[in-house]
């Protein structure tokens, strides 16, 4: 700080200097915020633009009935075995990621002791930060060979000779390298935090006062978690539900590095064959294309349109937990 | 009383309440059982990665009893020892990271410096970051910040721009100096110039000048010594600079000022102490070691698809540090401004406010977009849009930055929202305006939770994938990025090429060691970011 005197015009030109940066700054900070905004302006524009182009190219109508999927070879593009090889990862996995999750959750809110909640918490939440690279890379490496060890198999469930009841063999076909089941496992594992953390926060919200009068009335711990508590959460563990299937819909690497590139619609009756055969999801095709050497034309428009079709699956699957979410705050807060 | 506990005591013998208790313990033992089956599985997983890249059966009994006596036992003496007094943990804790921090810090610099020419590096560091430091240490000397705010950023916009304007007659004068000068200039300096400032706020300017300058003497002292040996100078200099200087410093200061905890600067010395030990021991006397894959050849060399035993990922390593770092650069800021708008200065009410509660559910959308539409979306911008090559640095950093801003933006919320409203009150009560109250009072105490959040953000932006290969990144480069507009590639995507090969030592050699590889990155980061939140715990 000198100590000459200032002229009198430099606090009140300062003060204007000053009052002009802080309306900068404010405004440098709303373009930052504005930004978020652009980047989904952006993908709905990027998507848009040439999904349309696709979609006057191939009619919707095929596109979303079409039950061959063959971009780069034949030039068909039904997108109907896409869906059917998503929907089969995401069914298998949200088999193992919904029960296991729940049941974490419900060990978490209700029976655990700090210090273990302390240690486990962080220990899901790991399940979750590991790159999907290296869980496709553990499912096709080292879950398929073990399972592989495994099948075929066939159980018999009804052994025959016995009277009046038909005789019913429980037959897995041998794996193939590439196939739904690995894939599901590291899918359903590295969902279980989604499902664990979200629903174990709608069970800790659930107040003390259900769970000391379900005691007062002679529960059991365990009457008390099943009875009370999870039914008191059911809009918070279904909204964690809905967020897990749609990060499992999303789910690119694993499926792509684990489950081939056999697109397939489902076989009936035996289902469970399904799970052994090598198939293809919507976000493994956009991998597909986009590693196809000719980038252009009609097929890379297909990337768009399946990356619409995924953007518009998981943004109304996002829209529908958060409604169920709201619902639960609006319940007990 | 003896009738109350002969019911209770008939009950219990009850088979109902029999039942009913084993009821509970099944379901809890089911509960834990499912909250460990994921961890459990995840670890197996990992275990059967790590023996096939680390292959320890080839090791003989004599390799596992030499290292558990030179490495495993000593650590360990150490470790108990240290356990029950907290001066010489925390101590150690401190050498931990100041030697393992500086050697990893030492080794990113380097490649990354060596990966876009040293010299492009002097260019850009002087005329961007020249100016803003002298104006914020001209500031900060005059005890004014009113017009420092303003003029650090834009100094630093117009010395990039004036830098990359003159380049083409700026590079040539440089490059008449040797590499390992240019080293020094970008390394030594300001490492010197750190230290001295921290040596002068501790003790006297004099003192920080000199610090300064011994370590600016030390620096050419260590490139003269390999410049006499006949060796190129220029990594040991920058190791002397990253590595030797701050772990000398820290040692030095807590060797005078903590004599209680002065002990536990031993423990980084004596891990890597007896690691050494065991190696010359091992090569000395012949011992059979592990059959690795994770060797320094990995980490140095570049992909060979024929070899495994010659192939490495050090272009993918240095291309996935270059593309996070550049990502944070432009991501990072843009995030935290958004996070600042929508918890400082956006209003309830008015138009204003629902286009804030707009902006929150879009960020809360834009997290639960898959990773793959990114792609999508980095593809239309800046291969249709802006015409860039495929798969250079620039795009793939833009892809990640777009996928991880919604991170951001919620850590960095949540981080300035527990800041307590009392202190925002103190300072606006005290006539200070929006952004002083926001830069003095509120950032401050944000910072570690903004950090810790953006340190996460960016070890997930390291192990992405899918976006890279829809803007069709390449799966193997055998050089480094060599600027922003260069071709780069990525850890992750190597993985992804290599996992279904054919031969065995690359299926289950090669990538599983990389796959490590790319884990011990990711835990370096999430490391950094639990160090950084304890430290700044503890502060409070």
């Amino acid at each position: 700080m000198s100590n000459e005197p200032r002229p009198e015009t430099e606090p009140l030109r300062r003060r204007g200097f000053v009052i002009r940066k802080e309306r900068l700054y404010g405004r440098l900070i709303a373009v930052c915020a504005v930004l978020t905004i652009m980047v989904t302006v952006g993908i709905v524009l990027a998507l848009l633009g040439r999904a349309l182009t696709f979609w006057t190219a191939v009619s919707p109508v095929s596109f979303l009935t079409g039950t061959q999927w063959s971009p780069i070879i034949s030039g068909t593009y039904g997108v109907l075995p896409l869906v059917s090889g998503t929907l089969l990862v995401t069914i298998a996995s949200a088999a193992i990621a919904l029960p296991v999750g729940l049941a974490a959750a419900i060990y978490l809110s209700e029976y655990a002791s700090d210090r273990a909640r302390s240690v486990l918490k962080p220990a899901l939440e790991i399940l979750a930060g590991v790159p999907t690279v290296i869980y496709g890379y553990m499912a096709l490496v080292y879950i398929t060979p073990l399972f592989q060890g495994v099948l075929p198999l066939s159980v018999p469930v009804i052994p025959s000779g016995l009277p009046g009841v038909p005789e019913f063999i429980l037959t897995v076909p041998s794996l193939r390298t590439f196939n739904v089941l690995s894939a599901s496992i590291v899918v359903g594992i590295m969902i279980i935090p989604m499902v664990s953390s979200i629903s174990e926060d709608a069970l800790s919200a659930v107040p003390d006062s259900l769970r000391e009068a379900g005691y007062g009335l002679g529960s059991t711990k365990f009457d008390v978690s099943t009875g009370i508590v999870v039914p008191a959460a059911t809009s918070g563990i279904v909204a964690s539900y809905v967020l897990a299937i749609s990060r499992a819909i999303g789910e690119t690497m694993a499926v792509t590095m684990a489950m081939g590139m056999s697109p397939q619609l489902p076989y009936f009756p035996n289902v469970l064959r399904n799970l052994v055969e090598s198939s293809q999801t919507m976000t493994a095709a956009m991998v597909q294309i986009a590693q196809a050497d000719s980038l252009g034309g009609v097929t890379y428009e297909a990337m768009f349109a399946l990356g619409m079709t995924l953007f518009v699956i998981t943004l109304a699957m996002n829209a529908v937990a958060e409604l169920v979410r709201r619902h639960f705050r609006e319940a007990y807060e | 009383m003896a009738a109350g506990e002969d019911a209770v005591g008939r009950l219990r013998r009850g088979s109902g309440l029999r039942f009913e208790q084993l009821k509970g313990r099944v379901f809890e033992a089911l509960l834990i059982g499912a909250t460990l089956v994921g961890i459990v599985s995840l670890l197996v997983l990992f275990g059967y990665i790590v023996f096939d890249a680390v292959g320890p059966l080839a090791a003989s009994p004599r390799w596992y009893l030499l290292y558990f006596g030179t490495l495993v036992t000593p650590t360990a003496a150490f470790t108990l020892y240290a356990r029950r007094r907290p001066a010489v943990r925390a101590a150690n804790a401190r050498a931990f990271a100041a030697v393992f921090g500086g050697v990893v810090l030492s080794l990113a610099v380097y490649a990354v410096s060596d990966a876009l020419s040293p010299y492009d590096v002097f260019i850009y560091l002087v005329f961007g970051g020249g100016p803003s430091v002298s104006i914020a240490v001209y500031a900060r000397k005059m005890n004014d910040n009113t017009f420092a705010g303003p003029a650090v950023p834009v100094s630093m916009v117009i010395g990039v721009a004036v830098a990359a304007g003159f380049y083409d007659v700026l590079r040539p004068i440089i490059g008449t100096v040797p590499r390992w000068i240019t080293y020094i200039a970008i390394t030594t300096v300001p490492v010197a110039a750190i230290t001295g400032w921290f040596a002068a706020r501790e003790w006297t300017t004099r003192r920080g000048l000199l610090t300064a300058g011994v370590v600016v003497a030390g620096g050419f002292a260590v490139a003269g010594g390999a410049l006499v040996s006949g060796i190129d100078p220029s990594f040991w200099v920058v190791l002397f600079s990253g590595t030797v200087v701050p772990v000398a410093f820290v040692v030095g200061s807590t060797a005078a000022t903590n004599p209680e905890g002065r002990i536990g600067m031993l423990g980084p010395f004596v891990v890597i102490g007896g690691g050494l030990l065991g190696a010359v021991v091992e090569r000395q006397f012949g011992i059979a070691g592990l059959d690795s894959y994770l060797t320094p050849t990995l980490l140095l060399n570049s992909w060979d698809g024929l070899n495994a035993a010659n192939a490495g990922v050090y272009p993918q390593i240095v291309g996935s540090i270059i593309i996070v770092a550049f990502m944070g650069i432009m991501a990072i800021p843009v995030g935290i401004g958004a996070a600042v708008y929508l918890e400082e200065y956006a209003p309830a009410t008015g138009w204003r406010g629902r286009l804030a509660s707009l902006l929150e559910i879009n960020i809360a959308n834009l997290a639960g977009v898959p990773s793959v539409v990114y792609g999508l979306l980095g593809l239309a911008l800046f291969r249709n849009t802006l015409g860039f090559g495929t798969g250079i640095v620039v795009a793939a950093s833009g892809t990640l930055g777009f996928l991880i801003l919604p991170i951001v933006v919620v850590s960095a919320q949540e981080a300035i929202r527990s800041v307590p409203d009392s202190r925002r009150r103190a300072s606006y009560g005290m006539g200070a305006s929006r952004w002083q109250t926001l830069r003095e009072v509120v950032l401050p105490e944000a910072v570690p939770g903004v950090l810790t959040g953006t340190i996460l953000a960016l070890g997930r932006a390291i192990g992405e994938t899918a976006p890279l290969v829809i803007i069709a990144v390449a799966t193997t480069t055998y050089s480094a990025p060599s600027g922003l507009f260069s071709s780069a590639t990525a850890l992750p995507l190597q993985i992804f090429a290599s996992a279904g090969n054919a031969k065995p030592e690359f299926r289950t050699g090669v990538v599983a060691a990389t796959a490590i590889v790319l884990l011990a990155l990711m835990i370096l980061m999430n490391a950094i970011a639990i160090v950084v939140r304890n430290r700044y715990q503890k502060d409070d």
